[in-house]
């Protein structure tokens, strides 16, 4: 018997299928690519052929694309990432303080005390300094993004780099390119900018307290972790799975809701055979003018999202889709 | 002359019954929407904060439809809105548009004599004795009162409502209904039926739902879209909200500010904090924070437009009052460029915050 969790986030889908004692079975890491309907679909296929549906006792959904999502496969759970994601450290270690989560493009700290979150803060107006900006300049730079962090850790010295602007980072980068820093020492630079960034940004105001957990998916890089511990002055822990956390949490979340209701929504693997639509149209009924998109699943419309007033959100519910 | 004036929440009510009482010729600016935001942004300068940028875009499409004068509220005072009216007089001006601009200031700022030169302006138009014209802004005032005390109740049943959405089908209705009346008569009475439909919405007394505080600066609290319309989404959650800043609550402030007994509570509840007024509604929010933990709710939230700089001030000291009455506070900065996942996420974590929290006491007691 298997709980099932996904995590749809901005850059990247995480499928884990974790059992009774949260051990994790299957992990799928797949990027979004701007389709989380392609992506859980081509997630699904993978779990089909090695699991029976009925084996999965509960679903959960988590990350930016949560709705549509629990919409997709029947979801027992629809969290938000912050909630997942401390739910995924305390299961691992109950004395966890602080969460630092850096994904691809938010970036959060959540504070716990006494094994619930007191705090929490998310990048508000800017995402400088996440995932897809260490992603870009990976690209730019000509390494691989798995051997960023590798790099970082090589330099002696660290190149001061203007980490508040993505943008205004990667001219300054450019900067120091053509004054002849070589790549290591602006790798570690670009580190060291963005944990200062993240630390003056977001926890602005906020205690970090070890022990503190770094997970998402730049938690990959060794030079990040580096950087923390450096401005932090202690360790920092990577959980195993780190890149996993959300959806590790989504399933513990979906465990919980089953235990309480009794039994799932689950629509099983094989929605990855069907065919799902997508389109949105302009909704004419007020002056808010909401932009509602409708899924369809083999042409029967299955969900609707955007709307304020209810009026198509709560039309599949009804049995009203004939209507539309 | 044909009226307009810039959206902030139910506002344009009191102003429909107030026009509607007088006999002048209006225009209610589209709910604000994303044309409106679109089209105030365009023209506006871009550190401008939200407010600004969507009374253009309701100035310019009140324009299209006819509109020449527009009415606003001043305050003279230390936050930039203050001074909007005459920003806006001259970037209208700009634009080609030939408009005259009615400004009510408080009286403490123009003098008595001026404000009353002005509201002459405003109601020249109308044929009316001077009985009438009182009459009509009472009857204004009393329709400003309802509609904030319906929303209010709405806002405070949404937790305890057996039919889930029965409190927000009840506010929409009443919304969209009150624009049908074009006697101010008629649509206080439609208005008190919905108070009385709203205070008898069937209720589950057992509930224990979370309680949060909104405060923040003025206009983004008040007016829904700017906010993303945070408090339809604690009703949906089943969440009770409590906002004290509403128009009426403006109103009576701004009436009591020259014999200083305005807002008595908040300015005891902030003393500890921040004692003086900086501007905006820096004080009111740090007080409604206090007040919010006193009244014995779970958490509260502060909303505040990009670059706001009174409420910069108090998002600084909610730190400390969320550490010395262990209550949390978040702070939501809303602009036009406000991606509404993220806002959501942040919103729902806050809620789930507080249910963890509040099961986790409730577990140890």
């Amino acid at each position: 018997m298997y709980y099932l969790g996904v995590d749809v986030g901005s850059v990247s889908t995480d499928l884990v299928l974790v059992d009774e004692k949260t051990n994790v079975i299957e992990k799928i890491y797949l990027r979004t690519k701007g389709k989380p309907i392609n992506a859980i679909q081509e997630g699904f296929k993978i779990l089909k052929n090695k699991y029976d549906s009925n084996e999965i006792k509960a679903v959960g959904t988590t990350g930016s694309g949560r709705q549509i999502s629990s919409t997709l496969i029947g979801a027992d759970s629809v969290k938000n990432e912050i909630t997942a994601h401390s739910i995924a450290a305390l299961e691992i270690s109950n004395d966890v303080r602080t969460i630092i989560e850096i994904g691809g493009q938010d970036s959060k700290i959540i504070t716990i005390k006494d094994g619930i979150v007191t705090d929490f803060a998310m990048n508000t107006v800017c995402a400088a300094g996440t995932g897809s900006f260490l992603d870009r300049q990976a690209e730019r730079l000509d390494i691989p993004i798995e051997d960023f962090g590798d790099y970082a850790l090589k330099a002696k010295t660290s190149v001061r780099i203007a980490g508040r602007c993505a943008v205004f980072a990667e001219s300054d980068m450019i900067h120091k390119q053509q004054l002849g820093y070589n790549d290591s020492e602006i790798i570690r630079g670009l580190c060291d900018a963005l944990v200062r960034n993240y630390l003056n940004n977001i926890c602005k105001g906020k205690e970090i307290v070890p022990k503190v957990f770094f997970q998402g998916g730049v938690a990959a890089n060794k030079g990040m972790k580096k950087a923390f511990e450096n401005a932090l002055g202690f360790e920092v822990f990577i959980p195993e799975n780190f890149n996993m956390m959300g959806a590790i949490g989504a399933a513990l979340i979906a465990k919980s809701t089953v235990k309480k209701r009794g039994k799932t929504n689950f629509k099983g693997f094989n929605i990855s055979d069907s065919k799902f639509t997508s389109n949105s149209f302009d909704c004419e009924g007020c002056s808010n003018k909401c932009e509602v998109v409708k899924i369809s699943e083999n042409n029967n419309p299955i969900g609707y999202f955007g709307d304020r007033c209810g009026k198509w959100n709560n039309k599949v519910f009804d049995g009203l889709e004939n209507l539309a | 002359m044909k009226i307009t004036f810039p959206h902030m929440g139910n506002i344009y009510l009191a102003i429909k019954a107030l026009c509607d009482g007088l006999g002048i010729e209006y225009v209610i600016p589209p709910i604000n929407n994303k044309l409106s935001l679109e089209i105030g942004s365009l023209h506006s300068p871009e550190e401008i904060c939200l407010p600004f940028k969507l009374m253009i875009g309701n100035y310019i499409q009140a324009i299209e439809q006819g509109a020449d004068t527009i009415i606003i509220t001043g305050s003279c005072g230390p936050c930039r809105l203050g001074e909007y009216c005459e920003m806006q007089m001259k970037l209208l001006k700009k634009l080609g548009y030939d408009l005259d601009f009615i400004v009510l200031d408080s009286p403490t700022d123009i003098g008595i004599k001026e404000l009353y030169k002005r509201i002459i302006k405003l109601t020249s138009n109308s044929r009316d004795n001077i009985f009438n014209k009182y009459k009509a802004l009472f009857n204004a005032v009393k329709v400003m009162n309802l509609i904030d005390e319906i929303e209010a109740s709405a806002h405070k049943f949404a937790g305890y409502e057996k039919i889930k959405g029965s409190c927000k089908n009840i506010l929409n209705q009443c919304k969209t209904d009150a624009l049908k009346f074009d006697k101010p008569d008629e649509m206080i009475k439609m208005l008190k039926n919905y108070k009385e439909k709203i205070n008898h919405v069937s209720i589950d007394i057992n509930k224990n739902p979370i309680n949060v505080g909104i405060m923040g600066e003025i206009y983004t609290v008040i007016e829904p879209f700017s906010n993303l319309y945070l408090e339809d989404k604690l009703m949906d959650y089943g969440v009770s909200s409590y906002r004290k800043l509403t128009p009426s609550w403006w109103v009576k402030n701004t009436a009591l500010i020259p014999l200083k007994i305005n807002s008595l509570d908040i300015k005891r509840a902030s003393k500890n904090y921040l004692p003086l007024n900086i501007g905006g509604h820096a004080r009111e929010c740090i007080g409604e924070a206090v007040l919010s933990y006193e009244e014995g709710y779970d958490g509260a939230i502060q909303i505040f437009p990009m670059g706001c700089m009174p409420e910069i001030v108090s998002k600084s000291i909610l730190p400390t009052i969320s550490k010395d009455l262990n209550m949390p506070i978040m702070s939501l900065v809303v602009d036009e460029m406000t991606g509404e996942a993220g806002f959501i996420t942040r919103v729902e974590a806050f809620i789930d915050l507080l249910e963890r929290r509040r099961d986790n006491v409730l577990l140890r007691s």
